[in-house]
């Protein structure tokens, strides 16, 4: 998703150059060219994504609503997910974060700590 | 405790979690037909003997044809 960001943003960069050159001169073209960065800039901070991630958690049909989700829950054994489910609820907390854990990471996944914790990792999650 | 996945069974997680991202391609409102239909199709071998490898392996096959089918952006819905 970056990747295509990226490709976007540079023939606006060089659309930008090419019009105020011929409008106005130098100046205005530094002030366009720098500042473009369409994505969110800030990584989130750690308190941030384990109240995501535990919405997410919260808000998927197969956990309990009742049960208590802390960082220290572990997706089978405190949730009683298989497998398959906390697969799901990986890829939905992947939505929700903007990223895509790569299956050898995410068949390692199995507490919501380690979870935020590669969340705070992963420089494109926002 | 820390269960090891065997080759085939990681390959059934595979499986799974590329189904449920095409899902979430798909539009809103018919994702959760999308959820439903996966849950059905790996639900009916739920109780298949993991030692069943030649059933396993043959279900995988025909798992990633549909997979590829369903994942074509033309189709957007199902019933």
């Amino acid at each position: 998703m970056l990747r295509s960001i990226f490709r976007t943003v540079t023939p606006v960069v060089s659309t930008f150059r090419t019009a105020s050159s011929s409008l106005a001169g130098r100046r205005i073209c530094t002030r366009f060219v720098t500042p473009v960065r369409l994505y969110s800039s800030e990584s989130v901070d750690k308190n941030e994504i384990t109240t995501r991630v535990i919405d997410v958690i919260k808000a998927f049909d197969k956990t309990a609503a009742s049960k208590e989700v802390s960082p220290q829950t572990a997706f089978h054994k405190d949730l009683g997910l298989d497998s398959l489910d906390t697969v799901e609820l990986l890829v939905a907390i992947e939505e929700e974060f903007d990223i895509e854990i790569p299956d050898k990471v995410a068949d390692e996944l199995k507490s919501v700590g380690e979870t935020v914790e590669y969340i705070a990792s992963n420089p494109e999650a926002h | 405790m820390v269960k090891r996945l065997s080759g085939l069974q990681r390959e059934v997680l595979h499986l799974y979690r590329t189904s449920i991202r095409i899902a979430y391609s798909k539009p809103v409102d018919n994702r959760p037909r999308f959820f439903s239909f996966i849950h059905e199709e790996f639900g009916k071998y739920k109780d298949l003997s993991r030692k069943d490898f030649t059933t396993i392996e043959h279900l995988l096959r025909v798992g990633k044809k549909k997979v590829e089918m369903y994942s074509k952006p033309e189709l957007k819905n199902i019933h």
